[in-house]
């Protein structure tokens, strides 16, 4: 038996090593984080039987490459907290909880998962999209089919993709015409806030109008279009 | 001579990949970088709950696709009947297909959320636009799955449903694209065994590896810019 012994720092040591920043200087180039000082970390160094596990942990932001410079890196200490266990322990309880939570659901609601008859092109059956593209079923009632379905959609798409330029772009010189002093985030912003919830507002109610089925018509505002 | 003792077979197997990469070092960057306080709050938890919905469908679907056969020649198709056979006979067959439908469920709903928040802050802005982009073409990639899983069970919802979203996609002008389109999708004259092994590759092969790929190009993108501000 090898009775070499092995020095250790941190809680476990008689005196507390004083506090020091680590840099991290031969990593892919990048300097200047500031890491957890070793007296506040677990005591689970290479010679521990847990480091496997911390080392597990660790590769997938490994691999995930060099870390940039942070907000965290020019922030004082007391305003920020190690990544592990501070900020990583509440996602093992979440998978668990969402686990349990999909399991109960897949054993109580068990309806919706119930097959229908063989699919049979003779049959003579209602056609209707599962739930999330329920909204986008019912906008193409509101109009021609050719403008709804392959003009409009494409045009929110692109729109959503590119928005983040379309709000750097378009936002200041808009607030500059406004006399605002500068383009807040949506949050913050009566325009692009205002619109983001008139948006998400429009597709929840083509969505319950869909689901309110063919009875539930709006003569007074679409004609006779009806839900799905 | 003595058998070593394993604590020591660890630390030289470090020291070892020490020698040949700053394995520790890489390894306390990792884990002991300070995260600032306020990531802290829920709402910063919906993209990690996004990833781990995402986990529990490529888990669960590895387990499906070990009874599922995309075969839809026959009434009732193998492809029904297999669907069948795991929601009846499987031992736990339920639970994972279970697991499986509602995880596909959640995960719209909260990929969604987790979109709304980061407009909400604002967090799409510079220097975060190409994240913003990879998000957008993520949830463009989980609402496919929805799509393409959906046929899978080869039931008369799932057919009819289909054969819908391919009319849609087929009426795309000029004509002839709209052709084009729908025979991709469609495989033949209609929705038939051929479209099933389509929507199959899709959702088994195809769209996952996309979504991995752009998983691993969204978090790289986290890692490289931190965490945004809060409003």
């Amino acid at each position: 038996m090898n009775e070499k012994p092995i020095e250790k720092e941190g809680p476990g040591a008689a005196v507390a090593a004083p506090v020091r920043e680590v840099e991290i200087g031969d990593l892919d180039g990048h300097v200047g984080h500031t890491l957890e000082p070793d007296w506040k970390r677990l005591p689970i160094g290479p010679d521990h039987i847990l480091y496997p596990v911390l080392v597990g942990l660790a590769l997938f932001p490994i691999l995930m490459g060099d870390a940039g410079h942070h907000l965290a890196d020019d922030m004082p200490d007391e305003e920020t907290h190690p990544f592990f266990p501070d900020h990583f322990w509440p996602y093992p309880i979440i998978a668990v909880v969402m686990l349990i939570a999909v399991g109960l659901l897949s054993a109580f609601v068990q309806k919706n998962l119930q097959l229908e008859a063989s699919a049979d092109p003779r049959a003579v059956t209602i056609p209707r999209p599962d739930w999330y593209f329920l909204f986008l079923f019912q906008f193409l009632k509101l109009g021609p089919e050719l403008i709804m379905s392959l003009v409009i959609p494409p045009i929110v798409v692109v729109g959503l993709l590119i928005w983040p330029f379309i709000d750097g772009i378009a936002g200041p010189r808009l607030a500059r015409r406004l006399g605002w002093k500068r383009w807040p985030v949506p949050g913050r912003n009566i325009i692009t806030g205002t619109g983001w919830i008139l948006f998400l507002g429009f597709i929840v109610f083509l969505t319950l109008w869909a689901l309110a089925g063919p009875n539930f018509c709006l003569p007074y505002l679409t004609g006779p279009v009806c839900g799905a | 001579m003595a058998i070593p003792h394993p604590r020591d077979i660890q630390v030289a197997v470090v020291d070892w990949l020490d020698e040949r990469y700053p394995f520790t070092k890489a390894v306390d960057e990792a884990l002991y970088q300070r995260v600032p306080n306020f990531a802290n709050a829920f709402y910063y938890c919906f993209g990690g709950m996004v990833f781990i919905l995402i986990v529990f469908q490529l888990l669960t679907g590895i387990l499906l696709a070990l009874y599922y056969v995309p075969d839809a020649s026959g009434n009732p198709a193998p492809a029904y009947t297999s669907v069948q056979f795991i929601q009846n006979t499987v031992y736990l067959g339920w639970l994972i297909r279970g697991v499986h439908f509602w995880s596909a469920n959640i995960l719209i709903v909260m990929v969604l959320i987790h979109m709304a928040r980061v407009y909400w802050t604002g967090s799409y802005r510079a220097p975060r636009e190409l994240n913003w982009m990879v998000g957008v073409l993520m949830l463009l990639i989980v609402l496919t799955l929805s799509l393409t899983g959906y046929l899978l069970p080869w039931d008369t919802k799932a057919y009819f449903a289909t054969e819908v979203t391919i009319k849609i996609a087929g009426s795309a002008p000029p004509a002839q694209l709209g052709a084009f389109i729908k025979e991709i999708l469609q495989g033949g004259p209609v929705v038939g065994p051929p479209t099933l092994l389509r929507f199959f590759t899709l959702h088994v092969f195809v769209l996952p590896a996309l979504i991995v790929l752009l998983m691993y190009v969204h978090f790289r993108f986290i890692r490289a810019h931190g965490i945004s501000e809060p409003l």
